[in-house]
């Protein structure tokens, strides 16, 4: 279908922020989510968390709440819903309420802000998520990060370091936490806090005390930036891709620690030898990128592990198909090897 | 409407989308933003085109963009069908006029006008199926491609109208768009809540004496019918239903159930669990309005009342989707509700007709066989 560009740098396919904010909120443990808006977009998206924790093995999902605007709120205002549902929810045992709207809140006009300013007797945060009226998916997230980043003072700092904006919806989250957790356990670093995955409310509080923020993605830097001004915290700006990247990585996270990782590094070349070592089988063969939508990042990691593997990469139609889509660091393209060996091997 | 906590039941333009895209013939075109297109696109798994709007649409008129997006649509010989959202529902753009160049079917059904059952017959009322009197065979009715088992459905009904001798008429929601043109004058149904009300209905297929006596009624309208065959079936597989229940039955007591679906389905499942296994039907909860049923009956939207539902009655066997199975405590699960998340489904399951009440007693039973074998090793 057609996607034509538009005047402003908004993407048509970027997704819904109502969608980025509820890949946030729902991770803070003992919390409920409000949204303001018709049944269907809560259904909607709460059958994608649904969907998403079944994948990561995850059973329970957390609890949203729809205002349930039908069509005579539409036409006369949906404030009155919304205040009754965060009054209801305030009666439950939750430490905060957030709220998110919807496109068709905006669009009717509801004050979103001035009813959540109310007194409830608990905090309620309210969410700028129009929908798409408030912009793309990664808004959302960003908007809803900072929302809940505001909640935290600045504290004495440790030793540890924060992991800014998983991505919740993604299949492999663990994993990528579990590799980034290696690469800076190896560097002699700890976690202070997964920023937001599975936290539980008080450890919002302790979001300053980290030496480092580590973004998941660079379209986090908004609130890599927010954070830094806001707690003196510097930041890295994505997770690593590829071989050398992994390595670079450590190499300036030991630098913003201030820390020597040079044994750490020097250990983390090694595997990866080892691993193009145990991957020698695929040397020779002829392999072409799947098709499907990828960014020009891992087209670049996909092609620096076919270079160092001496895998001809070809024209469509010259070779077998092998996924460009490597996930974190040497573990991510170690699995990626190994669906390249599937692919090259069948 | 009421506030509800995790609304399990899609909206009305997902239920359009589901109608309408089951037609060969039809493109179907979501005028909203990116959101509202994601989901039906990914519960349907089938082509679907979005206008994917953006802010400066809403501010400044749709009518460039939704041109731009049916222009290209345009041509295939298809017919093109455009489904409202939410805010294009509400921005008093006169829709039919942009587009008064196509032939384009404007189906009007936002989110917040109603739930997916609400769009689904709102989109095929525009769409008028018409009946053609010297039309031959029997029309099957109820399939809409949200439910699990519409594809087991449709090759149930075709084998069982096969065994009768009748020709299939129009399948609604699922056949090529010109038949709608040429429905036969008789329907028989899959799934009541997806009634299409085109033809004399006889009756659904929602367990054993209701394929009987809509059979029977085939046999009555059709000379050159032959349901004998069908009604041999009827009587073996119902034999053997009654003798594997009856060995459940020795060991163990029968469950008491509670029940969370459509309607329609629903209500075959009460029935058949009570009938077979004299399960006790503690609680029916009805994803969409509750018509007579003889059991305890009520409207369940969200899932917090699902789960009250459950610590109330104290089920040991749970009927529904991936949403109840997801706040069970070790009790046994049936899925026969969208969603069926944490299993992979690739075989055409029905639940409908012969077959789909031997696969529904199938998996109850041994959902309470594995939950009693649970028990035990605990």
């Amino acid at each position: 279908m057609t996607l034509s560009p538009l005047p402003t740098n908004l993407s048509r396919a970027g997704g819904c922020t109502l969608t980025g904010a509820l890949s946030v909120t729902p991770q803070v443990r003992n919390t409920v989510t409000i949204i303001h808006g018709p049944r269907g977009c809560s259904h909607h998206n709460f059958s994608l968390l649904h969907a998403t924790a079944f994948d990561n093995d995850q059973v329970a999902v957390p609890a949203l709440i729809s205002t349930g605007l039908g069509e005579t709120e539409i036409i006369y205002g949906g404030e009155d819903a919304l205040a009754r549902a965060i009054s209801s929810a305030a009666d439950r045992d939750f430490c905060a309420i957030f709220v998110l709207s919807t496109c068709i809140v905006d669009t009717i006009g509801d004050d979103v802000v001035e009813v959540c300013n109310r007194e409830y007797g608990m905090p309620v945060i309210p969410i700028p998520s129009s929908g798409f009226l408030g912009g793309t998916f990664q808004n959302g997230v960003n908007n809803a990060l900072i929302a809940i980043a505001a909640m935290a003072e600045p504290c004495t700092k440790n030793a540890g370091v924060n992991i800014i904006g998983e991505m919740n919806l993604e299949y492999e989250v663990e994993e990528n936490y579990r590799e980034i957790s290696r690469l800076l356990a190896s560097l002699g670093l700890p976690i202070n806090c997964r920023f937001v995955h599975d936290l539980p409310f008080e450890g919002i509080g302790s979001l300053g005390a980290a030496q480092l923020n580590i973004l998941r993605h660079p379209a986090l830097c908004p609130v890599g930036t927010y954070l830094e001004q806001r707690f003196g915290t510097p930041f890295v700006c994505s997770f690593p891709l590829g071989f050398e990247k992994t390595l670079s990585f450590m190499e300036s996270v030991a630098g913003a620690c201030g820390i020597d990782g040079n044994l750490a590094v020097e250990r983390e070349r090694s595997l990866q030898e080892k691993i193009i070592d145990d991957f020698g089988d695929l040397s020779g063969s002829t392999a072409t990128f799947d098709p499907s939508p990828v960014d020009p990042e891992s087209i670049r990691v996909a092609e620096e592990a076919a270079d160092v593997l001496h895998i001809n990469i070809g024209q469509q139609g010259t070779g077998n198909l092998v996924p460009a889509n490597p996930a974190t660091g040497t573990a991510g393209i170690r699995r990626m090897l190994h669906r390249w060996r599937r692919s090259l091997h069948a | 409407m009421p506030e509800c906590e995790s609304p399990l039941w899609p909206c009305a333009m997902t239920g359009a989308a589901a109608c309408l895209a089951g037609f060969d013939g039809i493109t179907v075109v979501i005028h909203g933003s990116s959101g509202c297109y994601y989901y039906p696109a990914t519960l349907l798994h089938v082509p679907l085109h979005g206008t994917f709007i953006v802010e400066n649409e809403v501010i400044f008129g749709s009518e460039a963009r939704l041109l731009e997006v049916v222009g290209e649509v345009a041509g295939t010989g298809n017919r093109i069908a455009v489904i409202t959202t939410c805010v294009p529902a509400i921005l008093g753009e006169d829709i039919r006029s942009m587009l008064e160049g196509y032939d384009v079917l404007l189906v009007d059904s936002p989110g917040f006008s109603g739930n997916i059952e609400a769009g689904y017959a709102k989109a095929l009322s525009l769409l008028a199926p018409t009946v053609d009197p010297s039309a031959d065979g029997v029309n099957i009715d109820g399939v809409c491609m949200f439910d699990p088992f519409y594809r087991g459905n449709i090759q149930e009904l075709r084998r069982l109208l096969g065994m009768a001798s009748i020709p299939v008429g129009t399948t609604f929601c699922c056949d090529r768009l010109e038949k709608t043109r040429s429905a036969s004058p008789y329907t028989i149904g899959t799934n009541n809540d997806f009634q299409s009300g085109i033809g004399e209905y006889l009756g659904d297929t929602l367990g054993i004496e209701a394929i009987r006596s809509s059979f029977q009624k085939i046999g009555d309208r059709f000379g050159q019918s032959d349901i004998a065959p069908v009604e041999k079936e009827l009587m073996q597989q119902e034999e053997e239903i009654v003798r594997v229940c009856d060995k459940y039955l020795r060991r163990f007591d029968p469950p008491g159930v509670v029940i969370f679906a459509g309607a329609s389905y629903a209500e075959f499942a009460g029935q058949t669990l009570a009938r077979y296994l004299d399960a006790d039907i503690r609680y029916i909860g009805s994803r969409n309005e509750p018509g007579v049923s003889q059991y305890r009956t009520g409207f369940v939207a969200g899932l917090g009342e699902a789960r009250t539902l459950l610590e109330k009655y104290e089920p040991d066997l749970v009927i529904g989707s991936s949403f109840e199975q997801s706040v069970l405590k070790k009790r046994a699960f049936t899925g026969i509700t969208p969603p069926l998340r944490g299993n992979i489904r690739l075989a055409p399951v029905p639940l409908a007709g012969i077959n789909g009440t031997l696969s529904f007693i199938e998996h109850a039973l041994n959902a309470c066989m594995d939950s009693k074998q649970q028990e035990a090793i605990r």
